[in-house]
């Protein structure tokens, strides 16, 4: 399958300090890939790089065929969209006057701004100064600008960080619904449930070097001591673990009428995340 | 370059500043300035010297002053980095953010010009020299927008740019530095100064002089927003 982005063997160094060591892999187009890891640990420096704003010190990157040299022309900016904690709106001015201007420059036609204001769940919204938007909304409205030229990848920063529930869920429909008409998103975020939900691979970023790279299925399995937790009627809590000597004590179990509740123990990235890293996920 | 990219760019500028009148009271500064000079002055034709310390000081309060904080605005809230990212070009960017900045200098302009006689600079050299002043200022404005840190810092960078390059006319009347000394004579070579010179009938020389300056700006100007692209 054709890459979106291809990284290798770079890093960063800013002076002294190295930000990225040596990093390898690649996005295939079409995919959600989920960069996972807490402050510090290289994340933003990542996007950075792919999206030209910071040279690597060091190793090759390529985003959609074109090498960094490539990442200032006019076509490889109207192909990708960037939502991240750097993006911005003009507060003086109306949602809908915002998203103009970013139709105009990326030549998209300005019926496409009702479109994506009903995809990020803002349709009531297009007539507001920005400066009285909440700070959940104005993260919509930042989502919808980077989206708004249906770009063939994009780099979201934390895109759902502000918002409740609600409306999280609601992107994460709208970005479901991007990918499958072929979008490539390059997700970087705290919420592991949110990794799991979207991404098809993940990769844990930790103190500028990847700990495992992997899909969230395949990690969890991984991870997993693949025994099985039975909670009886009576109130025992049984660990037995996952091998022919076992099956007898579950099936005894079983047909005692006794299990009440059963299921194996899958980890959750998050603890698999504390595992690998030993360091505790920002909230 | 893209005129719907720059149009695209000059229509949310302009709404933007019709929202924002801290920007819009400078324009008036120059007006106020030539009504003043106009009462005091009792001769039937206004002195260039006093002319064109207005109009030094109107493209710099006027065209720098206006650039300077709507690009510095840009950088600080990081708007900024969204045009950049676009697939508008370096110079769509400049272009469309400078047409504002044009009509509030040529707003400002006509009127001052209008009250101390228009006549004396409707001709080739003058106008001539007008525009490569507002090419000059612009690109000083842009240059400190982007240099500056924060929007509170140009502030501090405006005021001593203003008067050396704006009010250079105002020092040499008020005998600050000796005429005919180092800093005097180069004084006498500063944008203002050769916009003075040749419209009291200087040389085509004072037009190269100031081209070179503005060349000069427009340089300075690049390598920030290079530095900018790359920093955001």
């Amino acid at each position: 399958m054709e890459q979106a982005i291809e990284v290798k063997g770079v890093s960063k160094a800013f002076g002294e300090s190295t930000a990225i060591k040596s990093i390898g892999f690649n996005v295939k187009k079409g995919e959600i890939f989920g960069l996972l890891g807490p402050s510090g640990s290289g994340k933003t420096t990542t996007i950075k790089i792919l999206t030209g704003e910071l040279e690597a010190s060091a190793g090759q990157v390529q985003v959609l065929g074109q090498h960094p040299a490539e990442f200032g022309s006019s076509d490889f900016k109207s192909r990708i969209g960037l939502l991240s904690d750097n993006s911005a709106l003009y507060e003086r001015l109306t949602v809908y006057d915002n998203l103009k201007l970013f139709c105009r420059l990326y030549d998209v036609p300005l019926q496409r701004i009702d479109e994506i204001l009903q995809e990020v769940n803002l349709q009531d919204a297009r007539k507001q100064t920005v400066s009285k938007l909440s700070k959940g909304m104005k993260q919509r409205v930042l989502l919808a600008k980077a989206l708004i030229h249906k770009p063939d990848l994009v780099f979201l920063d934390e895109p759902t960080s502000a918002l409740d529930p609600q409306n999280a869920a609601h992107i994460h429909l709208g970005l479901q619904k991007l990918n499958d008409a072929g979008t490539t998103i390059f997700l970087t975020t705290h919420n592991m449930e949110e990794a799991a939900l979207l991404c098809d691979r993940v990769a844990f970023l930790h103190l500028g070097e990847f700990q495992e790279l992997d899909s969230p299925e395949a990690l969890r399995y991984k991870y997993s001591t693949h025994a099985f937790h039975v909670e009886t009627f009576s109130g025992e809590r049984l660990v037995i673990d996952n091998g022919p000597a076992s099956a007898d004590r579950i099936r005894e179990l079983v047909a005692a009428g006794e299990v009440k509740a059963m299921h194996t123990d899958n980890p959750t990235l998050g603890q698999i995340f504390l595992k690998v890293t030993g360091k505790e996920l920002e909230q | 370059m893209s005129t719907r990219r720059i149009s695209a760019i000059f229509e949310k500028d302009l709404k933007d500043l019709l929202k924002n009148p801290m920007l819009l009271i400078p324009i008036l500064i120059p007006v106020i300035l030539a009504l003043t000079f106009d009462r005091v002055t009792r001769t039937p034709e206004f002195p260039p010297a006093a002319a064109y310390i207005i109009i030094g000081g109107l493209f710099a309060v006027v065209t720098s002053g206006t650039i300077l904080s709507m690009m510095s605005e840009e950088k600080e809230k990081k708007t900024l980095r969204g045009l950049i990212g676009s697939p508008a070009s370096l110079l769509d960017i400049v272009i469309g953010k400078s047409m504002v900045t044009g009509i509030a200098t040529a707003a400002s302009l006509i009127v001052s010009a209008l009250i101390v006689g228009i006549g004396t600079f409707l001709n080739v050299k003058t106008l001539a020299a007008l525009i490569l002043l507002f090419l000059f200022f612009l690109l000083l404005g842009v240059s400190m927008a982007l240099f500056s840190k924060s929007t509170a810092a140009t502030t501090g960078l405006l005021m001593p740019f203003s008067f050396l390059f704006g009010f250079t006319p105002m020092i040499g009347a008020l005998n600050i530095v000796p005429e005919d000394g180092i800093a005097g004579r180069a004084l006498g070579q500063f944008p203002v100064m050769q916009a003075l010179e040749l419209h009291q009938g200087g040389s085509w020389t004072s037009l190269g002089v100031m081209a070179v300056w503005t060349a000069g700006a427009a340089l300075i100007a690049y390598l920030c927003f290079r530095k900018a692209m790359k920093d955001g």
